[in-house]
C-alpha cells in the first residue's frame, strides 16, 4: 500500500507541508478549501508518477500566511514551489478551490503544465448554474452536501462535537474567507482562458451540489478542446466517491 | 468608589412585534427575514422611544447611548447618528454617546464628518465608541471579515487624522487612499469627542484602545472575564505610558428598579428573558464569521457556548452578568460594590432591556434618577455643574 512521504518546506519565507509518493512524472495536486477528507484517491497516482501534494499555506498541516489574500498570492506560491523542486513543468491536478488556483497557474505560466485536470473546479461565474456559496453555509449542512453518498465522508468527521475538528474548518474557512470573500469568482476568467491550450481535462460529479456539473460545458465554451468525463453517483468529491474518476485521472495524463 | 459617578441610559431600541413562530427561527440577527417589520408599528415604536430617551435627559441621567446594528429585531439603529440627531435639539444637557457606528461600516471621512456634525450640533455633548462591529454585521455588510481588524485600526487613525491635523492632509493606506482629507465642519471638543472601544473582550481591542488612550467597554461579557478586561487594560495602558481613569470603564448593567425586590422581579424578569432567549438569539456562524476571530478565540468561546446553553435561568444570568435587580437600596449597593471592584465611576445602565413597555421604563428611569442616582454622587456631575454655569 503507497503511503506518503511528509516533507517539510520553506517557500518564500511560509512554511509548507508537502506529501510525495510515487516516481516518475511529476503529478502536482491542488486541493480543494476542506482537507479533513484526506487524501486516499490521490495513492494510485503513485504508481505511475511522483505525487506531488502540498497542503496550501493556510490549510491542513501548512503555516498560515494572512498576506496571502487573493489567488494570484497562491498561483505564485506555486511557481516558487516549482522553482525550488526545481520542477520545470508538471502535470497538474487541481479540485475545487485548487482547480481555481490551478486554471489561473495555467494561464499565466502554461508553458510549465504538460497536461491539466480540472476537477470540479471553483472560479468561473455561472449565473444559470451557480456556484452554492460555501462561506454562508451553515457548517452543519455542509458535509452532506460534499457527496452524493454520505458513508464516503463518515469516516472524516466527528461523532461528537470536537473543539478542534471546529477550530481547523473555522481556520481553513477564514483562508478562504481572505480569497473569495468579496468575490467567490474570478471575472478575467472568461477573458483569458482561451491560453488553455495544453490537454485539458474537466471532471465533475454529477449530483455536485456546490458546483453543479452543468458548469462543465461552461468551461469548455471557454476551453474548446477541453475533454469533460462526468461521473453518475458523485457530488462534488467526486475522486474521493468514484475510483473510475481518479483512473480517469490517471489515463488521460498518461 | 470617588469621584463623580456617572449614569448613562441605554437603549437599544428593539422591534418587539415578532411573528407568533419566533422561536422556529435560530436567529433574529441576519437572515431573519424584513417582511416582520411593519412600518407602521415601527413608527409608534420610534416615537415612544424617543420621548424616553429624552426622558432620561430631563430626569438628569449624564448621558444617552445609541448603538448600531443591522439586519436585526434586536435593534432599529441601523444608523445611531440618526437617532443622535434626532435627540439633540430635545435634550439640554446630557451627552450624546454614540457608541457607536462600526468604522469599517462607513467610509471613515464621513464618519468623521458625521461626529463632528452631532458634535457642533450638541454644542460639544458628543462622545463616541468604534466598535468592530458585531460578526453578524459581517454578513449585512460588504466587508470582509478576514481583514476586518486591520480596516478597523485604519479607519481610526484616518478619522483622528482628520480631526486633529489641519486638512487638507494626505493619507496613503491598506485600505483607503485620501488626496484631500479635509473634514468639514471639525469637532466643537478639542482635540476631539471623547472615545471608547466598545467590544467583546477580544485581546486586540483591549489593545487598540490601550495604544490609543481610549476608554473600553466590554459588552455581554461574564462578570470574572470583564474585571480581567479591566486589569489587562489599566496593564496594557501603562505599558504606553498612559493611565486609564476610571471613567473610561463604563460598566454596561442590566437595571431595573422597584419598590420591593419582589416586584422588581415580576415587573423586570420577563423582559430580559426576552433579550437573552430571543433578541440576542443568533447562531455561531453568524456571530463569528470567517476570519472575524482567531481561532484560538473561536474555541475558548465554542466552549463557552456549550456551557451556556439552555433555557434562560434568571439566577444563572443574574450570577453570571452585571443586573442589578431591586430595590433602590439594593441597587445603590450592588453599583457601589461593582463600581469599587471594578475600578470605575462610570454606570452605563441598561434600563429599558428587551421588550420592556413603556410604563416600566418610564417608572425605572423616574426611580434610578430619583432613588439611585442622587445617593451615589459624591459631588454634582460634570454635566450638571456645565449646566448651572
Amino acid at each position: 500500500m503507497t503511503e506518503f512521504k511528509r516533507e517539510t518546506l520553506t517557500v518564500n519565507g511560509v512554511k509548507i507541508i508537502l506529501l510525495t509518493a510515487g516516481s516518475g512524472e511529476p503529478l502536482l495536486f491542488l486541493h480543494g478549501a476542506g482537507t479533513f477528507h484526506g487524501f486516499e484517491f490521490a495513492k494510485p497516482w503513485a504508481d505511475k508518477f511522483r505525487v506531488l501534494l502540498p497542503f496550501h499555506p493556510g490549510f491542513g498541516e501548512s503555516a498560515d500566511d494572512p498576506a496571502m489574500n487573493d489567488i494570484h498570492d497562491y498561483v505564485m506560491h506555486y511557481v516558487e514551489l516549482l522553482d525550488l523542486l526545481g520542477l520545470d513543468k508538471v502535470n497538474l491536478v487541481g479540485f475545487s478551490l485548487g482547480g481555481y488556483i490551478a486554471a489561473k497557474f495555467a494561464m499565466e505560466h502554461g508553458h510549465r503544465v504538460r497536461k491539466l485536470v480540472l476537477v470540479g473546479p471553483a472560479g468561473l461565474r455561472d449565473d444559470k448554474h451557480p456556484t452554492a456559496d460555501v462561506l454562508g453555509l451553515p457548517g452543519e449542512q455542509l458535509p452532506a452536501m460534499l457527496v452524493s453518498n454520505f458513508d464516503v465522508i463518515k469516516p472524516y468527521l466527528p461523532t461528537k462535537p470536537d473543539l478542534d475538528f471546529i477550530g481547523d474548518r473555522y481556520r481553513e474557512m477564514t483562508t478562504t474567507a481572505r480569497l473569495l470573500w468579496e468575490h467567490p469568482y474570478d471575472s478575467k476568467l472568461p477573458r483569458y482562458l482561451h491560453r488553455l491550450t495544453m490537454p485539458t481535462l474537466l471532471v465533475w460529479g454529477e449530483e455536485d451540489q456546490l458546483i453543479p456539473s452543468q458548469q462543465a460545458e461552461t468551461w469548455r465554451r471557454f476551453i474548446p478542446k477541453a475533454d469533460i468525463k462526468i461521473f453518475k453517483g458523485a457530488g462534488h468529491l467526486v475522486l474521493d466517491e468514484k475510483r473510475e474518476a481518479s483512473d480517469a485521472v490517471q489515463n488521460f495524463l498518461a | 468608589m470617588s469621584g463623580n459617578a456617572r449614569f448613562n441610559f441605554m437603549h437599544f431600541l428593539p422591534y418587539v412585534h415578532l411573528p407568533e413562530n419566533h422561536k422556529e427561527f435560530k436567529s433574529l440577527w441576519v437572515d431573519f427575514s424584513n417582511k416582520y417589520y411593519d412600518p407602521k408599528r415601527g413608527h409608534t415604536l420610534y416615537q415612544r422611544y424617543l420621548s424616553e430617551l429624552v426622558l432620561a435627559d430631563r430626569l438628569g441621567f449624564d448621558a444617552i447611548v445609541v448603538n448600531e446594528h443591522h439586519n436585526t429585531a434586536y435593534s432599529m439603529m441601523a444608523a445611531p447618528n440618526l437617532i443622535a440627531s434626532a435627540i439633540i435639539p430635545q435634550t439640554r444637557n446630557a451627552k450624546i454617546c454614540v457608541w457607536g457606528t462600526p468604522p469599517n461600516l462607513e467610509y471613515p471621512n464621513r464618519l468623521a464628518e458625521e461626529y463632528a456634525m452631532l458634535d457642533v450640533m450638541s454644542e460639544g455633548r458628543l462622545e463616541v465608541a468604534f466598535p468592530l462591529g458585531t460578526g453578524m454585521e459581517y454578513w449585512a455588510n460588504p466587508i470582509n471579515p478576514t481583514t476586518a481588524r486591520e480596516r478597523h485600526r485604519e479607519s481610526i487613525a484616518i478619522i483622528l487624522q482628520a480631526w486633529t491635523q489641519d486638512g487638507p492632509t494626505k493619507f496613503f493606506g491598506e485600505f483607503y487612499t485620501y488626496r484631500f482629507l479635509n473634514p468639514w465642519p471639525r469637532p466643537y471638543q478639542k482635540p476631539h469627542p471623547p472615545c471608547y472601544i466598545v467590544g467583546t473582550g477580544s485581546p486586540e481591542t483591549v489593545e487598540l484602545a490601550a495604544e490609543l488612550g481610549f476608554g473600553y467597554s466590554a459588552v455581554f461579557v461574564t462578570k470574572q472575564r470583564a474585571l480581567e478586561l479591566n486589569r489587562k487594560l489599566r496593564e496594557r495602558a501603562s505599558s504606553y505610558g498612559r493611565t486609564i481613569r476610571p471613567d473610561q470603564m463604563p460598566l454596561g448593567v442590566i437595571t431595573y428598579v422597584a419598590e420591593t425586590k419582589q416586584k422588581a422581579e415580576d415587573e423586570g424578569i420577563e423582559h430580559i428573558r426576552y433579550f437573552f432567549e430571543d433578541a440576542l438569539r443568533t447562531t455561531p456562524e453568524f456571530l463569528n464569521p470567517p476570519g472575524y476571530i482567531s481561532v484560538e478565540q473561536l474555541k475558548i468561546r465554542a466552549a463557552l457556548a456549550d456551557k451556556l446553553h439552555g433555557k434562560f435561568d434568571f439566577d444563572a444570568v443574574n450570577e453570571a452578568f452585571f443586573c442589578a435587580v431591586g430595590t433602590p437600596d439594593q441597587v445603590v449597593d450592588q453599583l457601589s460594590q461593582w463600581g469599587e471592584t471594578m475600578g470605575t465611576n462610570h454606570f452605563n445602565l441598561m434600563a429599558a432591556v428587551g421588550n420592556m413597555p413603556n410604563w416600566k421604563v418610564v417608572k425605572n428611569l423616574s426611580l434610578i434618577a430619583e432613588e439611585v442616582i442622587p445617593r451615589m454622587r459624591t459631588t454634582a456631575p460634570v454635566a450638571r455643574r456645565a449646566a448651572a454655569e
